[in-house]
């Protein structure tokens, strides 16, 4: 596409985004018809002074689908910003929060905040999980020699792979039968029952965290060319390496405390997007973003309305969604693996 | 009609042995495997709270040599005789476990005790001769019909039958006919959520198992009832779209019913429930939810809450 046409882009997506977010809300087990849905919002935000709406109803709309929505809509612009930022960093096409580990290390750390008691304290378990994660994968691509797609992949499948097992030993040790279920739920990925005390930290995260790593797309733009051509550029590369390391390592905890690890988010988006933008990560960052927000609102409002009245965790269908582009993917990149 | 193969079922279990003793070598279908005994099993390990009540309520708990996966002891008046019987493990037994034990039965509350992960596989344990025995009602490999109090009633004689313990079955069979039939469901035309467990999505009691089964006699209509599952991860948007009347409790040992009082009245949603605000609520213990000898028991009490309930606006 040629630039103009490019710089149209972002701002239809933005629209597609905030029309599929007005319509999800309409959308879900319960039968509410849309304008019950618009008197209830008009009515919450002031607009309107009565609302026709019962109370039962109000609640389905401003309680539960809302921050849903709103989260969904959060976790896939994080968690596609993550990857493109990762992606770019490790210089892997195959980088995402899920394949490095992060998650993974995320989901062991709030694991063991949410076994000592201190359920609150989750998204800070998540956090030092998914930078334990990092640090260590990380260290264990430099050991090998240094950073090549290969050997941060390898390194990042074997820390997850410790991490998914030591959140599997704490759970055989410590969750009876029945609450064995939850647990495995959010492990698998799953916005079920997002509340507005827990909507606000993550909308706020991403806003804070994504803004912080959207500003950085320049000087990935310098990064792409090789450290030494970023340096030659004015980039201070260890200290911007850590800055967005630490960045993605944060803004994945934040979105795992509340969703558990959702997969192929992160790998996938990016991917796709660089199709129709190119690698300049300016362009790249924020339309994966978006791109990664309508993405997990419709996947998400599938998982709750497909089998209603059951609950399915959308983890389960990014998975099935994500797995086979992320093969073609691989057969993109074969040559450089 | 369902009822009446059951209760032929169950009419041919009671009243052919009437007559006589269990006959061994006995063969039977249980869950789709071949189930034979040369004797009355002398040795039993017991998994799931329901199995071992079971025996214990036939009167066969000399007979246990371990039990397993228990929620806490067994309920009165069995507790003491509970408090002592060896407990193999707290979770689900490795098969080492159990066969250090020797039994020459296993009976298992859920088919999935038998599984690679658990006991070990049915047709292995066969092998080694150490027959296994699945609950009916927690059969998945055939699917069973929905379940019943005469499946329940069926499941009794057939234990009973298999330790040559018919009259004691018979009894216990008699007993509980009479106190279900002292059950009147309630007139009201109430609609209930049976909740098991779970915050994000609730996992509730849906239209073909003990949950089912104990909402019909309690004459409350389950908002899941349309559901063909016994139980089922539910999302609160149709817990809340439907509102129903009362809220069955089930209060295991973990996830008791203080926790799940205090979930339902702190979540912004569940708290615009009627039955939330109006502490509509009526309480069963964990190991009574599933199909076992402490259903009826259990329907009975929960029949004298519901009319305790007051429904004047």
């Amino acid at each position: 596409m040629n630039p103009p046409r490019l710089r149209l882009f972002a701002p239809a997506l933005l629209a597609i985004l905030l029309a599929s977010m007005v319509l999800a809300v309409t959308l879900g087990p319960a039968d509410i018809a849309p304008m019950e849905v618009w008197q209830t919002i008009g009515h919450r935000l002031g607009l309107v002074a009565e609302s026709p709406v019962g109370r039962l109803r109000e609640a389905i709309i401003w309680e539960l689908r809302l921050p849903r929505v709103l989260v969904a809509a959060a976790m896939g612009a994080g968690l596609a910003l993550c990857g493109a930022v990762l992606q770019a960093l490790t210089r892997n096409p195959l980088a995402d929060p899920y394949l490095l580990g992060l998650s993974s290390g995320a989901s062991l750390g709030a694991v063991i905040f949410l076994l000592l008691g201190a359920t609150l304290l989750m998204p800070l378990g998540a956090f030092l999980g998914a930078g334990a994660a990092m640090a260590l994968t990380l260290l264990v691509t430099q050991l090998l020699g240094g950073v090549t797609p290969s050997r941060a992949i390898l390194a990042g499948i074997s820390i997850s792979a410790l991490a998914a097992a030591g959140t599997s030993l704490l759970i055989f040790w410590s969750v009876t039968a029945d609450s064995y279920r939850e647990i495995l739920s959010w492990l698998m990925g799953s916005l079920g029952g997002v509340v507005w005390g827990e909507a606000l930290p993550v909308l706020a995260g991403v806003a804070v965290l994504g803004g912080l790593l959207l500003v950085s797309g320049r000087a990935l733009d310098a990064f792409a060319f090789g450290e030494t051509a970023a340096a030659s550029l004015g980039v201070d590369v260890a200290r911007l390496r850590w800055l967005l390391l630490g960045g993605t390592a944060l803004l994945t905890g934040v979105l795992v405390s509340i969703g558990g690890a959702i997969g192929f988010v992160g790998l996938v988006v990016p991917h796709i997007v660089r199709l129709v933008t190119g690698s300049r990560h300016r362009l790249l960052l924020p339309v994966s973003m978006l791109a990664g927000a309508i993405f997990m609102v419709w996947t998400d409002t599938a998982a709750r309305s497909l089998f209603a009245p059951r609950e399915l965790p959308v983890g389960i269908l990014t998975a099935l969604l994500g797995a086979p582009i992320f093969l073609l993917v691989l057969f993109r990149y074969r040559r450089i693996t | 009609m369902r009822p009446l193969p059951h209760f032929l079922c169950l009419s041919l279990l009671l009243t052919a042995p009437a007559l006589a003793q269990t006959e061994y070598p006995l063969t039977l279908d249980n869950c789709g495997v071949t189930l034979s005994l040369p004797a009355a099993p002398e040795r039993v390990v017991a998994i799931r709270s329901t199995s071992t009540e079971m025996l214990l309520a036939l009167g066969l708990g000399e007979r246990i040599v371990g039990v397993a996966f228990q929620d806490g002891l067994a309920a009165e008046p069995w507790t003491a005789q509970s408090a002592v019987l060896p407990v193999l493990a707290e979770k689900l037994p490795s098969p080492e476990v159990v066969l250090e034990a020797e039994p020459d039965l296993i009976y298992a509350g859920w088919e999935s005790n038998f599984s690679l992960e658990g006991v070990g596989e049915r047709a292995t344990l066969g092998a080694l001769g150490v027959a296994t025995y699945v609950s009916p009602a927690a059969c998945r490999s055939i699917v069973p019909p929905k379940l019943s109090f005469d499946a329940v009633f069926a499941e009794i004689a057939e234990v009973g039958a298999l330790f040559d313990a018919g009259d004691a079955a018979r009894a216990l069979i008699a007993a509980q006919q009479a106190a279900l039939a002292g059950i009147a469901p309630d007139p009201r035309g109430l609609t209930a959520l049976w909740y098991s467990s779970g915050t994000k999505a609730p996992y509730v009691g849906a239209g073909r198992n003990a949950p089912q089964m104990m909402l019909e006699a309690l004459g409350l209509e389950n908002i899941f009832a349309g559901v063909d599952d016994g139980w089922i991860s539910a999302s609160w948007e149709a817990v809340v779209d439907a509102d129903p009347d009362v809220i069955v409790l089930v209060d295991g040992e973990r996830n008791s019913v203080a926790q799940k009082k205090a979930l339902l009245a702190e979540n912004p949603i569940t708290s615009q429930l009627d039955a939330v605000i109006h502490q509509r609520y009526l309480v069963i213990p964990f190991a009574a939810a599933e199909a076992g000898v402490r259903n009826v028991p259990a329907t009975r009490d929960m029949a004298a809450q519901l009319a305790g309930l007051s429904f004047t606006p």
